[in-house]
């Protein structure tokens, strides 16, 4: 855990603004594509159900 | 090298098999034309944020954006946020997106016929096949490039193993048209994602971020962090990008095809605000593996071409098991593209070229029939194109270049015919001719001629260039018509919802 804290640190010393982007880039990849992943299949769901329907 | 075993093998082969059966199973969703191209527009906001992702994030795109990162360092980025911002920007405020969706047309061709008349649009579609083939044409060669140099397979299975992924891709499209495309789309945004984040974290993981810093200060200093002190990069590139960038978000037709497959305006609306940020992604994760393979890498390892920089380090560093995570990744970013291209420009072929020969209503029979012959078509075309063209300059500005070609003028042509009611077809005839003959000119002149060099460094100068004079050419062309003229026309055009007639 130390070292995941020292990791975020060094990436937000010196050129911090690409540190931060980076980070916030990978936070919200990983976070998105779980919740897209849950989020989209129901969508599939509906649109497959909608088709045959109608 | 790590080399691809047969686990890897395995996982590659079970994505492969997956993909093909969920896509070839959707065709029977299929019965007309409006389910083939737009999925009867029941698209809904997190299956449209998976498909835009997965399809703008391919192979290609991978191996542009590293050579940024390569040869820029973190201010190669600097097209990614752009995008971003013009995107959320579009999505937040439904400028064009919002007139466009509420039109309920199938392609932008089609809404200019309600503006233009029927000759800009047919002229709009050829000139949106000619740009999108010719971006499209070199995505083949890259990714066979990208996946036997990771793997450390022969060179010589490069043409016979990018025909196999293309027939796998074609016949899923061909059949299931726009609802294969969406939900293989989803299965390559999780299979995508799941790579590119585990293969990030390695990177960072083996190369350290410090590493990663001081090789971009060691290499290009300031210029390595701020695009605005860069030599490589300056101001004429950062906005010839934001140009390019607000333009495809406006008009690139896979982009668009999302827009206009979703459920209303304002789910349109809400994929683009909601994967904005995902542009972000797409070219700083690939920027940071180009920038490893500066760190890890002597120029001599990488040799001529820079292009392949990113691909040898990741053959060095990708254990098994990871390898075949990372090649299904790349493959499904490869699939997941190459789909939706063939299927969205085949349908601009369909909707707006072959629109003249359609006056009398087809059948849905027929027009199926047409659009699964069109796709194949592209694909033969994807094929031959692909294998010969030899590229000049770096790729990402030759897809800019290829890009320009219709960008340039379709993104003026929608902007005018939403918000300028002086607009109208001479003006937009004018701008589709400077659109498409500047950006050619440049194609050619690039590989022949006493201006080769000078064209070769200035790239972006000559895309500010076309935009600014397609955006003049519009105006122009405009005013020159005279108004008892665009009185008579306006009258015999039918309204557009939303769109200032």
């Amino acid at each position: 855990m130390m070292a995941i804290i020292d990791g975020v640190l060094t990436m937000l010393k010196g050129h911090w603004f690409w540190g931060a982007i980076t980070l916030i880039c990978l936070a919200w990849y990983s976070t998105v594509t779980v919740y897209v992943a849950i989020k989209g299949a129901r969508d599939i769901r509906n649109m497959l159900r909608r088709l045959s329907d109608s | 090298m790590n080399g691809f075993t047969i686990l890897d093998g395995g996982i590659v082969g079970l994505y492969l098999l997956i993909t093909m059966v969920v896509g070839i199973a959707i065709r029977k969703y299929v019965g007309k034309v409006e389910d083939f191209l737009v999925a009867r527009r029941e698209m809904d906001v997190y299956l449209g944020i998976a498909s835009l992702a997965a399809t703008e994030f391919g192979i290609v795109t991978c191996m542009y954006a590293a050579q940024n990162g390569y040869e820029k360092g973190f201010a190669g980025a600097i097209p990614g946020i752009l995008t971003f911002a013009a995107m959320f920007l579009v999505g937040y405020t439904g400028f064009c997106i919002k007139p466009l969706r509420d039109s309920g047309v199938m392609t932008i061709p089609e809404l200019f016929q309600k503006k233009y008349g029927s000759g800009v649009r047919w002229a709009a579609g050829v000139v949106i096949v000619l740009g999108g083939l010719l971006n499209m044409g070199v995505f083949l060669r890259t990714g066979g490039d990208f996946l036997v140099t990771v793997a450390g397979w022969n060179q010589k299975y490069l043409e016979i193993m990018m025909t196999a992924i293309l027939i796998g891709v074609a016949v899923y499209t061909i059949l299931g048209g726009m609802l294969s495309v969406l939900v293989t789309d989803f299965l390559q945004f999780i299979v995508m994602s799941a790579g590119l984040i585990v293969v990030t974290f390695l990177i960072l993981g083996k190369v350290g971020w410090g590493t990663l810093v001081n090789t971009v200060d060691a290499h290009y200093g300031a210029g390595g962090f701020n695009p605005f002190l860069n030599p490589d990069v300056g101001w004429s590139y950062v906005v010839f990008n934001a140009l390019l960038n607000t333009a495809a978000v406006l008009t690139w037709q896979t982009q668009i095809a999302r827009v206009l497959a979703a459920k209303d305006s304002a789910t349109g609306r809400k994929v683009y605000t909601r994967t904005s940020f995902f542009f972000v992604a797409r070219f700083l994760i690939p920027g940071i593996w180009g920038i490893a393979a500066l760190a890890m890498l002597t120029p001599e390892q990488v040799g001529s071409n820079t292009l392949l920089a990113m691909p040898k380090m990741l053959s060095m560093v990708v254990p098994v098991g990871l390898m075949g995570l990372l090649i299904a990744a790349m493959l499904a970013a490869d699939m997941s593209t190459d789909s939706s291209y063939m299927l969205t420009w085949g349908s601009v072929i369909y909707n707006d070229i072959m629109a003249p020969f359609r006056r009398t209503k087809w059948s849905e029979k027929k027009g199926l029939l047409w659009n699964r012959a069109i796709i194949a078509c592209i694909g033969v075309f994807l094929m031959i194109y692909g294998l010969w063209y030899k590229l000049e300059g770096d790729l990402w500005t030759y897809l800019g270049i290829t890009g320009t070609i219709y960008l340039s003028s379709m993104s003026v042509l929608l902007i005018a015919c939403c918000y300028w009611t002086r607009a109208n077809n001479w003006g937009a005839f004018a701008a589709i001719f400077f659109g498409a003959t500047v950006p050619v000119s440049t194609l050619v002149l690039q590989k022949h001629g006493p201006w080769t060099a000078w064209i070769k460094g200035n790239g972006p100068l000559c895309g500010i260039a076309t935009y600014v004079i397609v955006a003049v050419a519009m105006i122009v062309g405009s005013l020159l018509k005279p108004q008892a003229q665009v009185a008579t026309e306006s009258s015999s055009l039918k309204p557009v919802e939303g769109v200032q007639a």
